[in-house]
């Protein structure tokens, strides 16, 4: 079973627009108060499946022994030099949701720091996931999590995506008419795997990992680099950029 | 006495299929068309190895997954049923399964799927695949979904149905549903057997097998996988003889059929025949764990059962309650809503929904209100209606087992509602009065209760189902009548042995104090075999009851929940702990200064009140400025002025978002003291004007719209809430039917942004003369421009100000 760590509020209060400043007593209080009904109703699972990328030119990637075809000049960018691709998705599970529709009837301010800290908390699985997969494949370098949605990645690939994983069967994962996925604290992603050829790059690449690791220890943010930014939807609002 | 024969069902259908070429993603239901050989020589190979039932290539055959798949669901399934049909020709005596399993998308409240549209995707494949022997609804993690498919099966054919659902290594379904809501609601509705499949091995079922045992009494199908997944190969990690092995130890368990899912093969079907041989031959075991014999209700995720006093909620009921019949009039949604969680955060085990008031068409109230409740409460719900048609409205949609509430001893109830509460697995309240009205004396009301009972058993209904209410008289009129009460209570536990309602509230009518009378009454009965008092949960003295009952009577072992309730007890006349501390927020301001100098000390408290987001204090100043004060005096004077200045700190971005929302939230407490007042005095709301607000088509995503409507609330104005995913032609309705000139539209995805200017376009079709406000997290000014908004709204307090502008205040 997936396991969740306590909720990092710092990240939390970055969604919330606090930027560099803190939340006061009374906020951080109002947190702790809903970080307990969050943790119960929090039930993470992922699940991924790594692919041969048989084809990645102009704006389409083949994956070997499957039915789901990326699109775009984004995705074509990101996988390029990769050998491999992941696909992965997660989730923390439906009581999430049941708690969010409740709390938004009985207390609103409890409601924004709960979705808050479930955002935080997506992305303390899918960070996690990330430094597993990292230590599962030492030679090979990710990219970026890139979703469908980012860029022009097309966000009509989720059905097929979730398809391709059963991430219904195994996570209970689905999506919408309008392929919003369900339950809405979920998160679907492309990471490419390249392989890391000589020594140098890899030591170069050790390097930049424990630097990464510093940022994501003070501020366990995922990997926010410019090239995130450049796909990504929020980018106009985004309080990261701030940091 | 021997076992006797068990069937066999077959393995992995989808996995094999892979093996033979088909794609990951691909469609598999196709090859029954495309491909029918290979179809066909995966049920020979299960055939061959001992099946006696195999289950058709139609897992995902409904008209949602084949959508892309070129074929209708007609041809697929008919094609899958003639592939296992024609393999099933060779071996006499095997039967074809029509397998339906989960539609691909999830059912409202958590997906966009309606409840009714699910039942019509289930009913188009039950109707084609009616020449199977039987129907196998399977892999459900949704017991919504499930009861759709389950009801559509029913309605639909007579073939027998067994339902298997996935559950997780905690006990629960992704959706949380636990094995107890399971058996409850699926025995209820009629299927003829019902158990697991899938998502983990036989192992980790072996406890859930022998937990569902206990509960049911239907029969159990087990169809686990071959152990569990690796998460990059996805091969599983059990041998076909550990799989047998560990299956064969719970045979004794009431299983009738047992297969194997994800990760097996004819081997593993073969070892398992082998098990099932044997087992036939050798003697029933006579040491297995006895059946739950007491009966119980659930919603989706919580089961309660009737082996102990338990509270049911009774203020969601517009009797005697002139605010909650406003709500109902004017489909106030959240006032409703807001009762139920008050109730259930007090300790409520079940609640009452009653809808009736003339003037609300009760059908689609009851509807609309058990929908959003089961949305939000995961406590069962006890239907309260005397009207056929709502009654059975509101069980077709409920997630889960219902108590209804009620029947009674007239001709007409019995032969209309009894029905209704068998055909859905109901559970049942018997009012003891007739067509003479309510007996005084407790024999006859135990006679009516005796023939409530019988009837119910005449159909079907287990008397462990029934609730016998003996009907509480006020103290102040029937005085010598309340004995009676008592007594007849006492007769139905004693003799009937059913469970026993009360109204316990209604005994103190017309008499001061009521709330001493109330408890009092409520532990006499609960020591003459009360187990389900109707009451106000909210009422710290009947709860207290209530806990203390539990208590002595050794029913809350080692006092751990008394205990649990009590601990931060503080005798009434001892001073209170103050408040908590006031945040860093800085509040002496000069506008409190100028309210101080207007209006008073209490008035500037009001207002610091709200700015430091203590709910409490303000709702507590709210009250007493009502009993003296004007109300609108105190809206304008206070309320506004209070919102402005935490608007401007976050305009400023010196408060943010959390803050401003505990503002609001302050403001919206006193809000509802305000209407109570107004309500109960007569007078009229004063509202700034309506707005329409709406979370555009293909958008689930609601919270920002919540936040805007919220702050818009607390500036007086009437926001007409549609919801999220809305039709543009809904947004269109409202505003015309609303003449709202201001429409608000939220979107969160660049995907849904479409939607929002299709709706856009619509209310300009329509000749609308509405201004358009949208906001949303990808949004920009100039996307909003372009699409051909009136206004962008930034943030909330930016949306307000547009709706100042818009309605010139």
């Amino acid at each position: 079973m997936v396991k969740l760590r306590p909720i990092n509020k710092k990240e939390a209060a970055l969604y919330l627009g606090y930027g560099k400043n803190e939340p006061d007593q009374v906020i951080l209080n109002l947190m702790d108060e809903c970080e307990g009904p969050l943790m119960e109703a929090c039930h993470p699972s992922f699940c991924y499946g790594i692919f041969d990328i048989e084809l990645c030119s102009e704006e389409r990637v083949v994956l070997s022994e499957c039915d789901l075809e990326l699109t775009g000049k984004d995705i074509v960018k990101l996988l390029t030099g990769c050998g491999k691709a992941v696909l992965f998705a997660a989730t923390l599970g439906a009581g999430v949701d049941t708690l969010m529709r409740r709390l938004q009837v009985g207390s609103m301010p409890k409601a924004i720091l709960t979705d808050a800290m479930a955002g935080a908390a997506i992305e303390q699985i899918c960070n996690d996931f990330q430094e597993e997969l990292a230590v599962q494949f030492p030679d090979l370098k990710q990219t970026m999590r890139y979703s469908p949605g980012y860029g022009d990645l097309p966000l009509s690939i989720q059905r097929k995506l979730l398809e391709t994983l059963s991430a219904g069967k195994r996570i209970g994962l689905s999506v919408t008419e309008g392929n919003m996925l369900t339950p809405l604290k979920s998160v679907t992603a492309v990471i490419g795997l390249r392989d890391i050829k000589n020594e140098e790059e890899r030591s170069r690449i050790r390097d930049m990992a424990l630097q990464d690791a510093t940022l994501n220890a003070e501020l366990s943010v995922g990997d926010c680099s410019k090239e995130a930014c450049a796909g990504c939807a929020f980018a106009a609002k985004c309080h990261r950029k701030e940091n | 006495m021997k076992n006797g024969t068990i069937k066999i069902l077959d393995g992995a259908m989808g996995t094999r299929l892979q093996a033979m070429g088909l794609p990951l993603g691909g469609i598999p239901e196709v090859w029954n068309i495309a491909e029918p050989e290979k179809v066909t020589s995966v049920h020979e190979s299960y055939l061959a190895a001992g099946s006696d039932i195999v289950y058709t290539n139609t897992f995902g055959a409904n008209s949602y997954k084949m959508s892309a798949s070129g074929y209708t669901v007609q041809e697929l399934i008919s094609a899958g049923v003639a592939n296992a049909r024609r393999a099933c020709a060779k071996y006499p005596g095997s039967q074809v399964a029509l397998d339906i399993g989960p539609i691909g998308k999830m059912l409202s409240p958590l997906g966009d799927l309606a409840f009714e549209d699910a039942y019509e995707l289930f009913r188009e494949q039950v109707l084609a695949g009616k020449d199977a022997d039987l129907i196998v609804i399977e892999t459900m993690t949704d017991l919504y979904e499930a009861k759709a498919a389950l009801l559509a099966a029913k309605e639909n054919s007579d073939k027998p149905v067994y339902v298997t659902m996935s559950f997780e290594a905690n006990g629960r379904t992704f959706t949380g549903t636990s094995i107890e809501c399971m058996a409850l609601t699926l025995s209820g509705l009629g299927a003829d057997a019902i158990g697991f499949n899938c998502s983990l091995g036989p192992e980790e079922l072996t406890p859930m097998v022998k937990t569902l045992y206990e509960l049911t009494k239907l029969p159990i199908v087990l169809k686990p996988n071959a152990g569990l997944p690796d998460p990059v190969t996805n091969t599983y990690n059990v041998s076909p003889e550990e799989f047998a092995d560990c299956i064969g130890e719970l045979l004794p368990y009431g299983i009738v059929a047992t297969g194997g899912c994800c990760g097996t093969t004819p081997e593993y079907i073969a070892a398992l025949k082998r098990k099932a041989v044997a087992f036939a031959e050798e003697e029933k075991r006579t040491d297995l764990p006895a059946k739950r014999e007491v009966s119980g209700i659930c919603s989706s995720t919580e089961a309660v059962w009737f082996s102990e006093p338990r509270v049911i909620g009774e203020r969601i009921n517009p009797t005697g309650k002139k605010r909650f019949k406003e709500a109902l009039l004017n489909g106030d949604m959240d006032y409703i809503l807001s009762q139920a969680i008050s109730q259930v955060d007090a300790g409520a085990d079940i609640l009452d929904v009653n809808v009736g008031l003339p003037g609300v068409n009760e059908k689609e109230m009851m509807v609309r209100v058990v929908k959003e409740l089961q949305a939000i409460v995961s406590v069962p719900l006890q239907i309260d209606s005397n009207i056929p048609e709502v009654v059975e409205a509101a069980l077709r949609i409920y997630n889960g087992r219902a108590l209804v509430n009620s029947v009674n001893g007239e001709e007409k109830s019995l032969s209309s509602i009894l029905p209704i509460v068998k055909k859905y697995g109901a559970a049942v309240v018997g009012l003891t009065l007739d067509e003479g009205g309510i007996p005084n004396e407790a024999e006859g009301r135990f006679a009516i209760a005796e023939r409530i009972v019988n009837r119910a058993e005449a159909i079907g209904i287990p008397r462990s189902d029934v609730q016998i209410d003996c009907l509480t008289l006020a103290a102040s009129a029937e005085q010598a009548v309340v004995a009676e009460t008592l007594k007849a209570l006492k007769m139905v536990h004693d003799r009937l042995h059913t469970g026993a309602v009360l109204g316990v509230s209604n005994i103190s009518f017309g008499l001061p104090n009521r709330e001493l009378v109330n408890t009092t009454f409520l532990t006499m009965a609960l020591q003459n075999g009360l187990t389900l008092p109707i009451m106000n949960p909210n009422s710290d003295s009947m709860m207290g009851a209530i806990r203390a009952y539990r208590l002595l009577m050794n029913i809350d072992k080692h006092a751990m929940a008394y205990t649990e309730a009590y601990k931060d007890f503080v005798p009434a006349k001892a001073e209170a702990k103050p408040g908590a501390a006031t945040p860093a927020a800085s509040v002496a301001d000069e506008t409190e200064a100028k309210i101080r100098e207007t209006l008073g000390e209490k008035a500037a408290e009001l207002y610091a009140a709200i700015l430091t987001g203590r709910a409490e204090r303000g709702e507590l100043l709210a009250d007493e400025w009502l009993k003296e004060g004007d109300p609108m005096a105190m809206v304008n004077g206070v309320l506004i002025p209070a919102l402005d200045t935490v608007g401007a700190g976050f305009e400023k971005g010196r408060i943010f978002l959390p803050q401003l929302m505990l503002s609001a939230s302050v403001v919206q407490g006193v809000f509802v003291r305000v209407k109570e007042f107004m309500a109960s005095s007569g007078q009229e709301q004063v509202s700034k004007g309506t707005i329409v607000l709406a979370t555009v088509k293909g958008d689930i995503h609601d919270i920002g719209k919540n936040i805007v409507k919220m702050l818009l609330e607390n500036y007086g104005f009437t926001v007409k809430d549609l919801g999220r995913d809305v039709d543009p032609q809904v947004v269109v309705q409202a505003a015309k039917e609303t003449g709202a000139p201001l429409v608000g539209l939220s979107a969160l995805m660049t995907t849904t942004l479409g939607s929002m200017e299709e709706t856009i376009r619509a209310l300009k079709e329509a000749g609308l003369n509405c201004k358009t406000v949208v906001g949303g997290a990808v949004l920009t000014p100039e996307y909003a421009e372009r699409i051909g908004a009136d206004y962008y709204g930034s943030d909330a307090k930016a949306t307000v100000d547009i709706a100042k502008e818009v309605f010139h205040c």
